[in-house]
């Protein structure tokens, strides 16, 4: 009868040392205990992070001219949102790895039309008013290419955009009903009555906050508080937290990626940085089968260290 | 109300956090902590002996 070799990285040696009672349920108890403690003691001392969540409303009220010019980004199409392409639209391709339109693929699922869903329908949800309803009237009784022409002519001024006595001013001519929305909407935006009506609709309860998100993350006031915050994608964001609390260090592979190149300039590093997590996750499930990676703690020899009373003797 | 604030936390960490430059790498400061806390950790897991191992001993 012959007898297969013995292969150091596969086969287990048959153990022919003392065993000694382990009681696993004391151990678990003691570390249960223990951590418990280092919780209470910990979470007294220094708390947890408590940033305010940021609303439209704030938003608005704290940068109105951001608000203002951002709201007619939405109108004229040159927002984030308004160029993403899926989920939210076809405006672009979206990311994709290699041949793989991936983002094409899963299509427009989140149906996002900035125009409609940011301006027109939340005015249009307001309160009767005699300016607003003639200026949406207007709006809505005009083509598409005078609409265009509308915020093509107001956009042109909006560099000069001032803020006074709660008034939008932008030194613009043949702009029709685009100061009476963007005015409009600006003072939804400070009474908080944006937040509500972005977020309205879906169910019993409002959680779905993906507009009003969109929305803020279009303007600059959010990147600008992120980036006091450290929290942007290209300052190691990802395994940040906010104020002086440690955040998510375990994260520091993945958010290593976004910082060198090629990864740092691409305009589909989300997918890229994925997949190639995807493929190091797959590579350390596998560790056991691939030769040379699997003989490193063998090599290594830690183990002799834990059980370095065992090796000794 | 007043009760609360007593919960509040003795050392609070809510104001900007202190960064670590090195080359490409950019971390703060309670992360660089809690890793090198970690590390130790490991460190003392190696070489600290098994709880109970004296007990162990006697038993045998």
């Amino acid at each position: 009868m012959s007898t297969k070799p013995f292969r150091p990285d596969v086969d287990a040696p048959k153990y022919e040392g003392k065993y000694t009672p382990y009681d696993i349920i004391r151990e678990g108890t003691i570390a249960i205990v223990v951590v418990g403690l280092l919780v209470i003691l910990l979470a007294t001392l220094f708390g947890s992070p408590d940033e305010r969540a940021i609303t439209i409303k704030t938003w608005s009220n704290a940068d109105p001219i951001d608000f203002a010019t951002t709201a007619l980004g939405e109108l004229n199409g040159t927002t984030i949102t308004a160029q993403y392409g899926a989920p939210y639209n076809t405006a672009a391709p979206g990311q994709n790895l290699g041949p793989l339109k991936l983002a094409q693929f899963a299509g427009v699922t989140i149906p996002v039309n900035t125009v409609r869903d940011f301006v027109i329908a939340p005015l249009t949800s307001q309160p009767y008013n005699k300016n607003l309803s003639a200026a949406l009237s207007q709006w809505k009784g005009a083509s598409a290419a005078q609409q265009s022409s509308w915020v093509s002519n107001y956009t042109k001024g909006a560099s000069k955009m001032t803020w006074s006595n709660g008034t939008i001013t932008v030194p613009a001519t043949n702009t029709g009903p685009v100061p009476t929305m963007i005015n409009s909407l600006t003072a939804m935006a400070r009474s908080g009555a944006l937040d509500q009506a972005l977020v309205t609709g879906g169910g019993f309860y409002t959680t779905n906050y993906t507009k009003p998100l969109l929305f803020v993350a279009d303007g600059t006031y959010l990147a600008n508080l992120a980036q006091k915050q450290h929290l942007l994608g290209s300052q190691w964001g990802m395994m940040n937290e906010t104020g002086s609390y440690p955040g998510q260090a375990w994260l520091w592979l993945y958010t290593f990626w976004y910082q060198v190149s090629p990864f740092s300039s691409s305009s589909n590093a989300d997918v890229q940085v994925s997949a190639l997590m995807g493929l190091l996750s797959l590579l350390l499930l596998l560790v056991p089968f691939i030769p040379g990676l699997r003989s490193i703690p063998r090599k290594v020899k830690i183990y002799r260290l834990i059980w370095r009373e065992y090796y000794h003797s | 109300m007043a009760y609360l604030w007593s919960l509040a936390a003795l050392i609070p960490l809510n104001n900007y956090g202190h960064y670590i430059h090195w080359g490409v790498i950019d971390v703060s400061v309670a992360n660089f902590i809690v890793v090198v806390l970690m590390i130790l950790t490991f460190i003392a897991a190696l070489f600290l002996p098994f709880p109970g191992r004296n007990r162990r001993k006697e038993n045998q």
